[in-house]
C-alpha cells in the first residue's frame, strides 16, 4: 500500500478522501496549502502527492513546478485534483508538471485506478 | 304618263314655225352650260326644264322624274306647263308611259297617247317623248316631254331631248359623286377626330389595327397590313393585319422588300396591279392570295414613320387613281396617329416610372375621364348620324348591368342609369351581341321602364366589343317619326363602336392602374418606416412623410439634394455611401447611424433596392427605420441576461462544494455500511449518492449553459489522439450502457488519427448522447462511430464525424422540431420516464458550433436514433468572450 500525500485545502475535501483512500489500505498524510505540501513532500517520506490546484499560499501549480524542479522530489509522482473539469486545466497541470489528473467529485475506483498505475510504473 | 289634262290647253308648240338650226344650237349650249353650273340635282332639274322651255326650242310641257331607290316610284323633281300636278308627283313602279323607258334605258316615243291604256294623263291628248336618265349604267330617272297634239315629234326632237338628257344625266353623276365624296370627307374627318381624341390613350399596335380596319372599312379593300419603321435597324416591322390570309403580324421587311419595303424606299405610293406577277414581292407574301395591292408610305413632313398596304383578294378589282387619292388622304392622318401613338408610349412609360418612383401623379377622376371620351364618341356619332340623340353604357362585369355614362339629346340626362341584360335596346344587344334597329320604339316590346318619359320615336344600338368581350353598348335615337334608320346608318354605327369600346377599355386599365399606384402611394405615405427614393446621380426624388419625422427635413428641403449628404456625419458618410452605390444594383440590409436636421443622431435599419423599371435602373429606394427603442431594448435584454448568467455560473459553484460533500460522504458511508453488513442501510445511502450525482449533473449543464450564454465558455484547443479519447470515453459510459441490458459497438478506422479540438468538450459531447441512447434504448446495441470526412465546401479544414446510433424509441418529425433548444426533451412525459436535464442536447450543439462544427439528427419513430458530430480537425480558436451565436 502506498504512502499518500493529499494537499487539499477544504477541509471536508480532505476527510473525505483521506477517510476512503485509508479504508483502502493506503496511509495518509494530508497537507492545507501549498506552501505545507512543498514543505512535507520534500520529507521523501511519500510515494505519491495527490494536489489539489487551488490553493492558498501558494497554488497546486506552482507548489508542482517546485516539486519537479528540485532534485530530491523531482520523481515524486504528482496526481492533479482540479474542480469541475474545467478545459485546460489538464494541459495547465500537465505543464506545470503533473503526471496526471482526475477531475473532483473524485471517483473513487478512477483515481485508485491512476495511482497505481503511477506507482506500478515508478516502482 | 301624265295624269289629268285640261281641256283649256292647246298645244304651244310651232313646229313649222321653229327657230333656226342656229337659235336651237345656241339654246342647247345655254342649256347645257345652265347644267354644267349646277351645284346640287334639284338644280340640275331645273336647268333642264328651263333650258328646253326654250323659245328656240319650243316644248311646253316638260318634266323630270327620278327613282326613288327604296321603294321604285318615280318621283316628280322639275316640271313646266303640266295643270294641277303636284310638286313631288309619285308614279308608282311600273306605271305610266315612261315605265318603259326605265326599264330597258332607251327612249321611247307615243305618237298618240289616247291609244294607249298605261298613258296616265296630264294633258288629255298628244304625243309623249320619254327619254332615260343613265348614270353608270343605272337609269336613274326619265325625261318626259309632251305636246298636246299627237304625231308632234320628229328625229331631231330626239336627238336634242336625248343630248339634253344626257348632259343631265352626266351633270347629276358627278354632282352624286361629289355629294358622296363629300359625305364619306366627313366620314373620315369625324372618324379621324374621334381617333385623335383616343389615340393617346392606346397602344401603338392597337391604334395602327384601327386605322387599319378604317382605312380597309373605307377603301372597300379586302385586307392590308400597316407597317412601323424602325430607324435603328432600318426595317419595317408589320403591326397590324387584317384579313390578307394570314396574320403577318411581326413580319419584318427590309428596305426595298416586297410592296411596303418598296414604297419605304421610294416614298413614293405604289400600285400593283398584280401582285403575284411583279418581280419585287416578298418571299414572305408567297402564302397569300393576294390579287392588287396598293401600298404608301407613311410619313411625317419627309420622315418615314412607316407603310401601309391594302389589297384586292378578287381579281376583278383593281386600285384607280381614286384609291390612291384617298389613301393619301389617310396616309397622314396614320402617320400622326404613329407618331402620337409613339408619344404616348414615351408618356406612359414615364407615368410607369412615376409610379415605380411612387411620386405625385395627377388626381383626375378616372370616371370624369372615361365619361368625357365617351361623350366626345357619343357626341361626333350623333353629329354624323344626323340623330336626335344618343347614350354610351358600359358594362359592368361584377353586376352583370349596363350603366349608361354618356347621354345625349335623348330628352333627359339618362346618365347613372341601369340596365339589366336584356333590359332596353342597349340591354338586348349586350345580350345577343349583335347590332338592333327598333322602328318605333314605343311600340317595341323589349323597352324598359326606365325610358318611358323619353322622347323617342326610332332607336338603332350597337353591342360594344373588345375582341368578342362586350364592354358596352351605345345607342342612336331618332325623335322625328319622319326619320328612320337604315343599313347606312348601321354601318356608320358601327364605325364608331369600336372606338367607344377602345375608350371604355382604355380607361378600365388605366383606372386599374391608377388604383394600383393610389394603393401603393397610401401605402407609402402611411408606413411607419421612412421611405426615400433617389435617382441615379443619389439625389432625392420624394420621401414619405415618415422620413420628415425621422430626420427633421420637410419633403421639399430634402427633394433634389444628395441623400448622403442629407442624413451622414463625417463619420458614417463612407459607410452611408457604400450602401448607397450597391444599393444601385442589388438589395443592401445593413444597420448603421444616421444625423438628423438638428444634428442629433439615430441608429437605423437600412434598407436599400434597386429601382428597376423596364429593365431600366432609374434610381433606388431606401428604407430607415429607428432602431433607437430596439437597440436600447436589447442592450437591456443583453445586460438582464448576462447578469442571469453569472447569477447562475456563481449559484452553480456555490451549491457544488456541499453538494460534493454530499456525494463523497454519502459513496463512502454506503461502503461503510456495506462492510459492516447493514444491507438496508446501504441501499439507502446509494439513493442520496445517485440523487446527488443527478442534482450536481443538472447544475453542471446549467453552468455550461450559462457560461455559454454569457459568452464564457472558452474553446482550448489541444492535440489528442481519436482512438484513446473514444477508449476513454467509452469506459466512462460503461456504467450507462450496462444499466438497460444495451451494447455498445465502437468502430473507429485505425488511422483515424489524432485532431486539435477542445478535448473536454468533445468528450462531454460525445457523453451526452451516449448518455441520451442508452436512457432511451433497452436491450439494444449502442454505436459509437468516427470517422475523417472531406470538407463540405472547398478550402476548410478537414472534418470529423462522430456518430452515436441506438436503437431505440425513436423520435417523429414533431419531436425532433425543437430538440436542441435548451430545456427541450421529446415530451414532457419524457423527462418523468427517463429523467435528464433537457440541456444535454443544448449544450451539445453550442459546443459543436463553438468548435466550428454542427450536430444533426436522423430518427424515426421505433426506429432509433443517430446523432452525428462533424468538427474541424483543428479548431480555429475565438478570442476569449466570443460569443457563438
Amino acid at each position: 500500500m502506498a504512502k499518500i500525500l493529499l494537499v487539499e485545502d477544504n477541509e471536508m475535501n480532505r476527510d473525505m478522501l483521506s477517510r476512503r483512500l485509508m479504508r483502502k489500505g493506503h496511509e495518509v498524510a494530508m497537507a492545507t496549502d501549498g506552501r505545507e505540501g512543498v514543505d512535507m513532500a520534500r520529507s521523501g517520506e511519500y510515494d505519491i502527492v495527490l494536489m489539489d490546484m487551488s490553493l492558498p499560499e501558494i497554488d497546486g501549480w506552482e507548489a508542482t513546478r517546485r516539486l519537479k524542479q528540485a532534485a530530491e522530489t523531482q520523481a515524486l509522482p504528482i496526481i492533479a485534483l482540479t474542480a469541475h473539469a474545467m478545459a485546460g486545466d489538464r494541459d495547465k497541470a500537465l505543464e506545470a508538471g503533473c503526471d496526471d489528473y482526475d477531475t473532483k467529485p473524485i471517483d473513487l475506483p478512477r483515481l485508485l485506478g491512476k495511482i497505481e498505475a503511477l506507482l506500478g510504473s515508478t516502482t | 304618263m301624265t295624269d289629268q289634262a285640261s281641256p283649256g290647253i292647246t298645244s304651244e308648240r310651232l313646229i313649222p314655225g321653229r327657230g333656226g338650226v342656229a337659235r336651237r344650237q345656241a339654246a342647247l349650249l345655254r342649256l347645257s352650260t345652265a347644267i354644267a353650273a349646277a351645284h346640287d340635282e334639284a338644280a340640275i332639274y331645273r336647268s333642264v326644264v328651263t333650258g328646253l322651255r326654250d323659245e328656240a326650242l319650243g316644248y311646253n310641257f316638260i318634266g323630270v322624274f327620278v327613282v326613288d331607290d327604296d321603294t321604285g316610284d318615280r318621283v316628280l323633281k322639275a316640271s313646266v306647263g303640266w295643270p294641277d300636278v303636284p310638286d313631288d308627283w309619285r308614279v308608282p313602279f311600273g306605271k305610266g308611259l315612261s315605265a318603259r323607258a326605265l326599264e330597258d334605258g332607251k327612249l321611247h316615243y307615243t305618237a298618240d297617247v289616247t291609244r294607249e291604256s298605261e298613258y296616265l294623263p296630264s294633258l288629255n291628248s298628244g304625243s309623249e317623248v320619254d327619254v332615260p336618265l343613265r348614270v353608270d349604267d343605272t337609269t336613274i330617272g326619265v325625261l318626259v316631254v309632251e305636246s298636246s297634239e299627237p304625231n308632234a315629234f320628229g328625229g331631231e326632237d330626239f336627238e336634242i331631248l336625248t343630248a339634253a338628257a344626257n348632259q343631265a344625266s352626266i351633270a347629276i353623276g358627278r354632282v352624286r359623286l361629289l355629294a358622296d365624296e363629300r359625305r364619306r370627307a366627313d366620314e373620315h374627318k369625324a372618324l379621324l377626330d374621334t381617333m385623335q381624341d383616343l389615340v393617346g390613350e392606346l397602344e401603338l399596335s392597337r391604334v395602327l389595327q384601327a386605322v387599319l380596319e378604317r382605312a380597309v372599312s373605307l377603301l372597300g379593300v379586302t385586307g392590308g397590313e400597316v407597317a412601323i419603321y424602325e430607324e435603328d435597324r432600318r426595317e419595317l416591322v408589320v403591326v397590324a393585319s387584317e384579313n390578307i390570309g394570314k396574320n403577318s403580324t411581326g413580319t419584318r421587311l427590309a428596305l426595298g422588300e416586297g410592296a411596303m419595303g418598296a414604297v419605304a424606299e421610294t416614298l413614293e405610293p405604289l400600285i400593283i396591279p398584280s401582285y403575284h406577277e411583279w418581280l419585287g414581292q416578298s418571299g414572305k407574301y408567297a402564302d397569300v392570295t393576294v390579287h392588287a395591292v396598293m401600298a404608301a408610305p407613311l410619313l411625317i413632313g419627309r420622315r418615314l414613320v412607316g407603310a401601309i398596304a391594302t389589297v384586292h383578294s378578287d381579281p376583278n378589282r383593281v386600285f384607280g387613281p381614286e384609291d390612291l387619292r384617298l389613301v393619301n388622304l389617310f396616309a397622314p392622318q396614320a402617320a400622326i396617329a404613329i407618331e402620337n401613338a409613339r408619344l404616348f408610349t414615351a408618356e406612359r412609360q414615364r407615368a410607369e416610372e412615376q409610379r415605380a418612383l411612387l411620386a405625385t401623379m395627377t388626381d383626375l377622376s378616372s370616371e370624369l375621364e372615361l365619361s368625357k371620351a365617351l361623350q366626345a364618341v357619343l357626341e361626333r356619332a350623333v353629329t354624323l348620324l344626323g340623330v336626335t340623340g344618343g347614350e354610351v353604357a358600359i358594362f359592368d362585369d361584377a353586376t352583370q348591368e349596363l350603366e349608361v355614362v354618356a347621354s345625349e339629346n335623348i330628352g333627359k340626362d339618362s346618365t347613372g342609369t341601369r340596365l339589366t341584360m336584356g333590359e332596353g335596346a342597349m340591354g338586348v344587344v349586350a345580350q345577343t351581341m349583335e347590332p338592333l334597329i327598333i322602328p318605333s320604339y314605343h311600340e317595341w316590346l323589349g323597352q324598359s321602364g326606365k325610358y318611358a318619359d323619353v322622347l323617342v320615336h326610332s332607336v338603332m344600338a350597337a353591342p360594344l366589343l373588345i375582341g368578342g368581350r362586350l364592354v358596352g353598348a351605345i345607342a342612336t335615337v331618332h325623335s322625328d317619326p319622319e326619320r328612320i334608320f337604315g343599313g347606312e346608318d348601321l354601318r356608320l354605327l358601327n364605325l364608331f363602336a369600336p372606338q367607344a369600346a377602345i375608350a371604355i377599355e382604355n380607361a378600365r386599365l388605366y383606372t386599374e392602374a391608377r388604383q394600383q399606384r393610389k394603393y401603393f402611394e397610401t401605402l407609402v405615405d402611411n408606413s411607419p418606416v421612412a421611405i426615400v427614393t433617389l435617382d441615379r446621380e443619389e439625389r432625392v426624388v420624394s420621401c414619405n412623410p415618415a422620413f420628415e419625422r425621422l430626420f427633421g427635413y420637410a419633403k421639399q428641403e430634402a427633394i433634389g439634394t444628395n441623400l448622403d449628404a442629407l442624413i451622414t456625419t463625417d463619420a458614417t458618410r463612407s459607410e452611408a455611401e457604400g450602401y448607397t452605390r450597391e444599393a444601385l444594383n442589388h438589395p443592401v440590409h445593413g444597420i448603421g447611424r444616421r444625423s438628423r436636421k438638428d444634428g442629433s443622431l439615430v441608429d437605423v435599419e437600412v434598407l436599400g433596392v434597386p429601382v428597376i423599371v423596364d429593365g431600366k435602373r432609374v434610381g433606388l429606394m431606401g428604407l430607415y427605420h429607428d432602431i433607437t427603442e430596439l437597440l436600447r431594448a436589447r442592450q437591456a435584454a443583453e445586460d438582464a441576461n448576462s447578469a442571469k448568467s453569472q447569477f447562475l455560473a456563481s449559484m452553480s459553484h456555490e451549491l457544488r462544494t456541499p453538494l460534493n460533500a454530499i456525494i463523497g460522504y454519502s459513496e463512502m458511508v454506503q461502503e461503510e455500511v456495506e462492510d459492516l453488513g447493514h444491507d438496508e442501510l446501504g441501499l439507502d445511502m446509494q439513493k442520496i449518492h445517485t440523487a446527488g450525482k443527478h442534482l450536481l449533473s443538472l447544475i453542471n449543464n446549467v453552468l455550461d449553459l450559462s457560461k455559454i450564454e454569457a459568452g464564457k465558455m472558452d474553446v482550448y484547443a489541444e492535440s489528442f489522439e481519436i482512438r484513446s479519447m473514444l477508449d476513454e470515453v467509452a469506459a466512462t459510459a460503461r456504467p450507462l450502457v450496462d444499466k438497460n441490458h444495451n451494447e455498445l459497438v465502437v468502430r473507429a478506422p485505425l488511422d483515424v488519427g489524432s485532431m486539435r479540438t477542445d478535448l473536454t468538450k468533445v468528450r462531454q459531447m460525445l457523453l451526452n448522447l451516449l448518455s441520451n441512447a442508452c436512457k432511451f434504448t433497452e436491450h439494444g446495441t449502442i454505436t459509437l462511430e468516427v470517422a475523417r470526412e472531406a470538407p463540405a465546401t472547398d478550402g476548410r479544414a478537414e472534418l470529423v464525424s462522430f456518430s452515436v446510433s441506438d436503437s431505440g424509441i425513436g423520435m417523429s418529425p414533431e419531436q425532433m422540431d425543437g430538440l436542441f433548444e435548451a430545456f427541450s426533451q421529446a415530451e414532457a412525459s419524457t423527462t418523468s420516464r427517463y429523467g435528464g436535464t433537457g440541456l444535454g442536447l443544448a449544450i451539445t450543439k453550442r459546443f459543436s458550433q463553438m468548435m466550428g462544427g454542427d450536430i444533426q439528427v436522423q430518427s424515426a419513430p421505433g426506429q432509433g436514433s443517430t446523432f452525428t458530430i462533424r468538427l474541424p480537425v483543428e479548431v480555429a480558436v475565438t478570442p476569449t468572450g466570443a460569443t457563438p451565436d
